[in-house]
């Protein structure tokens, strides 16, 4: 237990997940607290550029509602990542399909970093937005987990359904790219 | 710029920028950033990295607690709502019902297989080695105990013709011996005692 601002003992994430299985909302305001702008700077940097906030939502409703299938053997933080990957993924699929069935204006044939120029002020910022889109989608997955999440491998592997060391040669390959574009930019 | 080849460093640096390195661990790397222009370059890649996050929108905490279901204890055994119950029932009647059925099926074929089989070997002139006889190994006495069969002579003679092929390994004697049994085959009671094709070294058959 890490103490808190307060200096009171901050409480782990299984312990407030006890806590809102005994009743308590407030326990769920926390850890919606604790973990919602990871989520969504995730889903940022995954390439997700509308509905952020939903997809965050869906996220922990998803989570809160199949808690009692999650043992403790990762993170909460692991854990919601996959769930949210898995969410992605399936709207991804579903927009797919509607593209496949809805023809597509000029206009609409925008990246999906496109609409987030606005979002990015600094000239820094807007050079790794363009380093990152270079990336395969599961490089831009591990590399952003890595140096954006802070996770391991083990957790990356974990999140992304690989292995570990496939997951350290994805981050050493975008790692690569990135460096490289910099350079060149 | 010469590229850092301490990989053990490098793979470290995200956990720097994360503060998730013991106070060993940080120190080592932080001693090989101060003398090492390439990783130095790299942590500062990182960085950028890290810091370019910040585009995510905000997220309403209160909104997506409010979208929160409470919790449901799952409890072993009781879990399955009312109305699953009859539906767990029909399929499990249902299942039974397809094994039963099936089964007894099954059964009928292979009874009735068995009993094709039975009647097939019962009807077949019976081929055993009789090496005391005078005649070749192939012709076995015939038992009278043996029940009658409908249609065993039609079956004896086609056995018989069935076998022409092998005439040929038989000796003039035996060959003459053969003929003259199956010109007396039609002349056989129809209480004949068994269809098995028989060549007796006697006169009897």
């Amino acid at each position: 237990m890490t103490p808190s601002p307060e200096g009171r003992p901050e409480e782990t994430d299984m312990e407030l997940i006890n806590r809102w299985k005994a009743g308590d909302t407030r326990a769920a305001t926390r850890l919606v607290g604790r973990h919602s702008q990871a989520l969504a700077r995730f889903a940022a940097s995954a390439g997700e550029w509308q509905g952020i906030e939903e997809l965050v939502q869906d996220t922990f409703v998803r989570a809160f509602a199949s808690l009692d299938s999650f043992r403790g053997e990762s993170t909460l933080r692991t854990w919601l990542f996959t769930i949210e990957r898995r969410l992605m993924l399936d709207r991804r699929r579903a927009e797919r399909r509607s593209r496949e069935t809805v023809p597509v204006h000029e206009s609409d044939q925008v990246s999906e970093y496109g609409a987030l120029d606005g979002l990015i002020a600094e000239e820094a910022q807007e050079r790794v937005r363009k380093s990152l889109e270079a990336l395969s989608p599961t490089q831009r997955e591990v590399f952003t987990l890595r140096v954006q999440q802070g996770l391991s491998y083990k957790e990356i592997a974990e999140v992304v359904g690989s292995t570990e060391g496939a997951a350290r040669v994805h981050y050493h390959n975008a790692l690569t790219t990135v460096k490289e574009f910099l350079r060149d930019e | 710029m010469n590229k850092c080849t301490d990989s053990e460093i490098q793979e470290m640096l995200p956990d720097l920028l994360h503060r998730a390195l013991a106070d060993d661990a940080r120190q080592r790397v932080e001693a090989h950033l101060a003398s090492c222009e390439s990783c130095r370059e790299e942590m500062e890649i990182l960085r950028t990295v890290k810091s370019a996050a910040v585009f995510a929108p905000s997220i309403d905490v209160d909104r997506v607690v409010r979208q929160i279901p409470p919790y449901k204890a799952i409890i072993p055994g009781i879990e399955a709502p009312a109305w699953h119950r009859p539906v767990q029932w029909l399929v499990a009647a249902a299942a039974t019902l397809i094994i039963i059925v099936g089964g007894s099926m099954l059964a009928t074929r292979h009874n009735a297989r068995v009993e094709r089989s039975v009647r097939i070997d019962t009807l077949e002139p019976r081929v055993v080695d009789n090496s005391n006889a005078s005649l070749p190994p192939k012709w076995a006495p015939v038992d009278s105990q043996q029940p009658i069969r409908r249609g065993a002579r039609a079956l004896a003679r086609a056995h018989a013709l069935a076998l022409a092929a092998d005439v040929d390994g038989l000796s003039d004697r035996s060959l003459v011996q053969l003929m003259n049994e199956m010109d007396r085959f039609d002349a056989l009671p129809s209480a004949e005692p068994d269809p098995v094709i028989s060549v007796d070294s006697g006169d009897s058959l």
